[in-house]
Parts: structure tokens; C-alpha cells; sequence
């Protein structure tokens, strides 16, 4: 580790849904992924801000061209605005770190950026283009290795980052991840909300409800498994507030993204030296914020049971541990290296 | 048993390796751009055969190339390659089209893959989803094209999740003479309206890579299966022929739609690495028949008559297809 009084290191998380930052100076920010600019004047004088970042964006969504520019862990491609808004997302964060202005402050950001496991190298390049002016060096990561890494859990372990955007999986076995080690799936969060607003369409078609309140009823109660208790919001229905009961459809939604997540990690697992599956089946390791589904390490605990059994637990810290890991890794990697991939 | 902190430096080791290989792309690409403004040096030159030489080009390609690395390196030098290394230095025999005259060859099955399905592909702000049209066009399509009569195969016929990898085995298992992919795209800004049509081979256009990369997200392939495959297709003689059948089913379903959507963007025939084309056996094409990021065809896309409209014009492309290989077939006997 060389860190001097002149640099900050970074580990950022950026996710579809949600965006971390942790620093070197015990910094630690989450944020919502949105980005939005005032639509025309009279908003630009309301809002007082030429552009909002995170929930200020969201609560006042009605007034700004909404941006939520990560799309399956990666840049929604072909947009300069979405673009323009990853720079802003990361800028907030860096800012939120402690460096407001990057041309006026001398401290050299040092970033780990972490990227979904299988992320293609001109979507990396694009990240990487994207992060100049913001920071001096950059090294992406794929997100469930910036996990391990910061859990030290480096050998015999299997990482399952379950964002918004992606389900990233990685089989530590104390080397640098090959690509068959790592896998990534479109089946998470944001599957999840799909699945669900469909079901609670079809069953209540009257409800009236967004995308926003949606997300934030399965924050709040989403589960998989036996319901502990029922699952009722308040919706209007033709204008008048009504309480519906969505315990089901979020059960089903929910449970939508097991099989695939299952079959995956049981494909990567069979894949592992034998002599050593067990040891992985028995130390996987579940992150991202859909990671805190309730029920959720308990059934991925079950379908390891057909592969003679094993143990799956969540992270303690689910919304931090990637940037924590890419921290980590920020820190412990040499100046000379940083010198080589400065922006 | 290595220790921690070994196994740390080991690892750190590598994502250096990892990021100083991504970083050297992006510096060639700045390098080109900054250069191509003040006009074309030796320098640039330089680079260009370099980069060239391991780049992708649909005239030749060396096998040892990894794709996907030179696809993505390639954007900005690519032209000035092109035009710098003769075709006949190309390292690898150039696939020479299939001579219609020495083999015969007709098409009896055809496969319908609509794209998507479980999941939902693009969803529109009305919440239209992908893979609703491309079923549902694809069933009009099954049954105007049993009339003709080919026999057609669906690789579904319900709202199920499929992997691209077992839409591939499906029409290689069935022995499928021709392969049709249905698909909609989303695109940013939203007055854009395109149709767009792709036949396997590799691409230096961003648009196109990025669409094949979203498309192939599901592939349940590993990005080194990607390589191993893409590796092959350059000696592929398929390519011409499904050249040959993606011309024919864009011009016709261009000509067919223009009248009811006159703001339709002819964006052509193109290549691009989607996994669906690449494993299929088969004369393969790829279909992006509207955009459901805009607005306008989206009310074009809920009309039943539309959907008609698509389905008549692939199924007569698909006729007019046949038609000339058995033309062919019979000019050659």
C-alpha cells in the first residue's frame, strides 16, 4: 500500500439502480443512479441546481428530463445525455468524497471502478473514457472480485453480486478470475419490477402506480419463500386511495430470478476442481442490494442441498461491499501501477 | 498454502494486466482521432496496418485474431487499414461464396426465432414489450409461409425463456434451411425509427456491436465461448448466402412498411457478431423491424394490420429467397 497525503483513493459501485462510494478518507455515500437537468426555466429557477443528482433528481422528477443512464450494469450506448449523466453520477460521488472541483484540487483521485463480471472491453473503454477530467487514474474491477476481494475471500468462494441491472457471479481460486470463472445474468432488480408490475397489472389493472413506488414497495417487503406477513400498499384506483394486497405477486416476482441465479451458480460450481467443490458449495457469498430480498440466502441454500449441500450467506454490509472491495484494491495497488493507468 | 497477502499481489497483478490491456484500446482510438484532424500521417499509417493487421474487416481475417479485442480496438483506424493492406496479403484464404451452380440448394424449412420471451426484451413506455410483437409476427408469419408450403419451425411458440443457445441447437437439430431472427430495438434519441437488418460477420460500428452485445447478453456463452466462435465464422461460407437472404427479406419489408410509415430510416444491411447467427448452420438473418423507443410505431406496432404487414412482407421475402435459389439450382442442371 502507498498512499500519500497528496492522493484519495476511491472504490466506487456504480449500479444501475444505486451508485456507492468509499474513500480513503472513511468517506462512504450511496446514491440513487438518476440524474436529471431542469426541463426549462421556470423549473431551472425552482429547482435553483442546473443539474440534480440521486434522490434530488427523483423527488423532483416531475420538473427534470430524468436520466437513469446505466442500463444492466453498463452505459446505456448511442446517448451522449446518458453519457453526460454517468459523468455527473460519478462526479456527485467523487464530490460527495470530498472533492468538489477537480481542477482546483490537488489531491490525485485514484479509482476503482467496479463493472458487471462480464462487462465487453468497449464498454470498459467507454467507462473509462467517461471517467476522465474526474479522476487521474482508473482501474475497473468486475463487481462481485471487487466483493471477494475486500472480503478476503480469495480462495475457494463463490461471489454473487445481485444488483439492479445484472446478477454478477465470480469463483475465487486464489488467481486473478478467467472469464470462465465469471458469469453474468440480466435476471435481477430490475427483472424483479418488471415481473411485478406485469402481475400487479394484470390483477388489479385499475391501480394506478409508477415504477418509483413499485421499487420502493419491493424494498420494503420484497421476500421469497413462505410470506411471514402479508404485503398490502396503498395505490389510487380511479383517483381514491385503496390498499391492495400484492403478497403473492411479489412472492412470484421475486422467486422469478431463482432459477436462473440457481442454475448458474450450480453451472460455475460443476466447473471447480472437484476436490474442492465442496469448499466453494459451502462459502457462497451473496451481495448487491437485491441480495437483501428476505428468504433469499435461505433458498439459495436449499438448491445447493441437490448438490450434496453448502451455505450461502449475505454480506454484512450488501450496499457497501463493492466499493469497499474496490477500495481495497485502490489501496493496496503500487503508485507504479496507478502511474500506468492514469487517465 | 500461499499467503493472503501473495495471493493479494498475484491478483493485483492481474487487474493491472486486465486494465492496462483496456487502457492501450482507448489510447489507440484518442490517438487516431487526434491525428485524423490534422490529416493522415506516416505515424498514423503506422498504426493503422498494425491495428489493421489483428482487426476484423469483412474481407479477410486472421484466424489467430481474437474478435472481440480488435472489434473493439479497431472504430477509429479501421478506414485508413482497410485501405493500406492489399487485400491479397490478407493471412487467411478469403471465404469464397457458395457457387450456386456446383451445389443446388433450396429451402424447405425455415426457422422463426421471435427474440425473447420469458424476458421481456425492449419495453416500451406503454409497456408494448419485444418479445410480444416478435411472437406475435412470428406466428402470422408461420402461418402465411405454411400456405407456401415450407414447412416452419418455431423456436417458441409461447411466452417462454429460451437461451440464445438452445434457439441455435434448435435450428441446427432441425436442419433448418433458412434462420430468421425477429427482434426490436430500442434506440436513443426516441424520433428514431429504423429498420435495420444483419447477417453474421464482424463489425467495426459501434451501433452495431452494442446491439449485438445487448442482444447476446443471454447467450449463456462465456466471452471466451464468444471468441472461439467468432473465430470461425470468417471461413464461413454461410456468410454470402445469408448476405443474399438478408437483402432480399430488408428490401421487401422496407418497400412494404414505407407506405404506412413513411419516416421509416433505411439503415441497410449490416453485419454484426449476435450468437444467434454465428451457431446457426444455416443461411441466418438477424431483423430489428421497429423501435419501440419511438412513440409513432409504437401505435403502428398495436395495430393488428401492421403486424399483418410485416408478417406478408417477410414471408414474401422469404418466397422470393427460395425462388432465386431454385432458379439458380435449375440454371446450373
Amino acid at each position: 500500500m502507498e498512499e500519500s497525503n497528496d492522493t484519495l483513493c476511491v472504490g466506487i459501485d456504480l449500479g444501475t439502480s444505486r451508485s456507492s462510494i468509499s474513500a480513503s478518507n472513511s468517506e462512504r455515500h450511496v446514491i440513487d443512479s438518476y440524474v436529471g437537468w431542469p426541463m426549462d426555466m421556470v423549473a431551472r429557477k425552482l429547482v435553483k441546481k442546473s443539474v440534480l443528482v440521486g434522490r434530488d433528481a427523483l423527488d423532483n422528477r416531475p420538473m427534470l428530463d430524468l436520466r437513469r443512464p446505466l442500463e444492466r450494469g453498463i452505459m446505456k450506448e448511442g446517448s451522449d445525455k446518458d453519457q453526460e449523466a454517468v459523468q455527473e453520477i460519478l462526479r456527485h460521488l467523487i464530490g460527495l468524497a470530498g472533492i468538489k472541483h477537480k481542477s482546483k484540487n490537488k489531491l490525485k483521485v485514484r479509482a476503482v471502478v467496479g463493472v458487471p463480471a462480464e462487462a465487453f472491453r468497449v464498454n470498459r473503454q467507454n467507462l473509462r473514457s467517461t471517467l476522465e477530467g474526474i479522476a487521474d487514474s482508473v482501474m475497473l474491477v468486475s463487481e462481485p472480485f471487487a466483493v471477494a476481494y475486500g472480503l478476503e475471500a480469495l480462495l475457494h468462494a463463490l461471489v454473487i453480486d445481485i444488483g439492479a441491472g445484472t446478477a454478477d457471479f465470480c469463483v475465487m481460486q486464489g488467481r486473478y478470475p478467467a472469464e470462465e470463472d465469471q458469469k453474468t445474468l440480466p435476471n435481477a432488480g430490475d427483472a424483479i419490477d418488471e415481473q411485478l408490475m406485469k402481475l400487479i397489472r394484470e390483477r388489479h389493472p385499475d391501480a394506478q402506480f409508477s415504477v418509483h413506488m413499485l421499487r420502493e414497495w419491493k424494498e420494503k417487503w420484497s421476500f421469497v419463500g413462505e410470506p411471514k406477513q402479508r404485503v398490502i400498499v396503498s395505490t389510487p384506483i380511479k383517483g381514491k386511495a385503496t390498499e391492495i394486497d400484492i403478497t403473492q405477486e411479489m412472492r412470484t416476482a421475486c422467486e422469478s430470478i431463482l432459477p436462473p441465479i440457481c442454475e448458474t451458480m450450480i453451472t460455475l460450481l460443476a466447473k471447480v476442481e472437484p476436490e474442492f467443490q465442496a469448499k466453494v458449495r459451502n462459502n457462497v457469498i451473496l451481495a448487491g442490494g437485491t441480495s437483501l430480498i428476505a428468504g433469499l440466502a435461505d433458498a439459495v441454500t436449499h438448491a445447493l442441498n441437490d448438490l450434496g449441500g453448502g451455505r450461502a450467506t449475505v454480506v454484512k454490509d450488501p450496499v457497501f461491499a463493492g466499493s469497499d472491495g474496490s477500495l481495497a484494491i485502490a489501496q493496496d495497488a503500487s503508485s507504479s501501477d496507478w502511474e500506468k493507468l492514469s487517465l | 498454502m500461499p499467503s493472503i497477502r501473495d495471493t493479494k499481489a498475484r491478483l493485483l497483478r492481474g487487474i493491472v494486466e486486465d486494465n492496462l490491456d483496456v487502457a492501450q484500446g482507448v489510447r489507440i482510438r484518442q490517438v487516431a482521432r487526434r491525428r485524423a484532424r490534422v490529416k493522415i500521417s506516416l505515424w498514423i499509417g503506422i498504426i493503422g496496418l498494425a491495428v489493421g493487421y489483428l482487426s476484423v474487416t469483412t474481407q479477410g481475417v486472421s484466424r489467430d485474431a481474437a474478435p472481440i479485442t480488435a472489434v473493439a480496438k479497431a472504430p477509429a483506424v479501421v478506414p485508413i487499414a482497410s485501405q493500406s493492406v492489399p487485400e491479397t496479403e490478407a493471412p487467411l484464404a478469403y471465404p469464397r461464396p457458395i457457387d450456386r451452380n456446383a451445389i443446388p440448394l433450396t429451402v424447405k424449412t425455415v426457422v422463426i426465432d421471435p427474440g425473447h420471451g420469458g424476458d421481456p426484451g425492449a419495453i416500451a413506455e406503454s409497456g408494448l414489450a419485444e418479445k410480444d410483437i416478435t411472437l406475435d409476427i412470428a406466428l402470422r408469419l408461420r402461418r402465411l409461409l405454411q400456405e407456401a408450403p415450407f414447412e416452419v419451425l418455431l423456436t417458441r411458440d409461447t411466452d417462454s425463456r429460451l437461451s440464445l443457445d438452445q434457439r441455435v441447437q434448435f435450428a441446427n437439430e432441425n436442419k433448418a434451411d433458412l434462420f430468421l431472427s425477429i427482434h426490436v430495438n430500442s434506440m436513443e434519441p426516441h424520433t428514431i425509427r429504423a429498420l435495420e437488418t444483419y447477417y453474421v460477420g464482424p463489425t467495426d460500428d459501434p451501433h452495431a456491436l452494442n446491439l449485438a452485445s445487448r442482444e447476446n447478453k443471454e447467450s449463456g456463452y462465456s466471452l471466451s465461448d464468444y471468441k472461439q466462435i467468432l473465430e470461425k465464422i470468417y471461413v464461413d461460407v454461410r456468410r454470402e448466402e445469408s448476405h443474399t437472404a438478408a437483402r432480399t427479406l430488408h428490401s421487401q419489408l422496407f418497400r412494404a412498411l414505407k407506405q404506412d410509415n413513411p419516416q421509416l430510416d433505411n439503415r441497410g444491411v449490416r453485419t454484426a457478431p449476435f450468437v444467434v447467427l454465428i451457431g446457426t448452420q444455416m443461411p441466418a438473418v438477424l431483423m430489428e423491424i421497429a423501435c419501440l423507443s419511438n412513440a409513432e410505431e409504437v401505435e403502428l406496432l398495436t395495430s393488428e394490420q401492421y403486424r399483418e404487414t410485416i408478417a406478408l412482407a417477410l414471408a414474401q421475402g422469404i418466397r422470393h429467397y427460395a425462388s432465386s435459389l431454385t432458379v439458380a439450382a435449375r440454371k446450373g442442371s
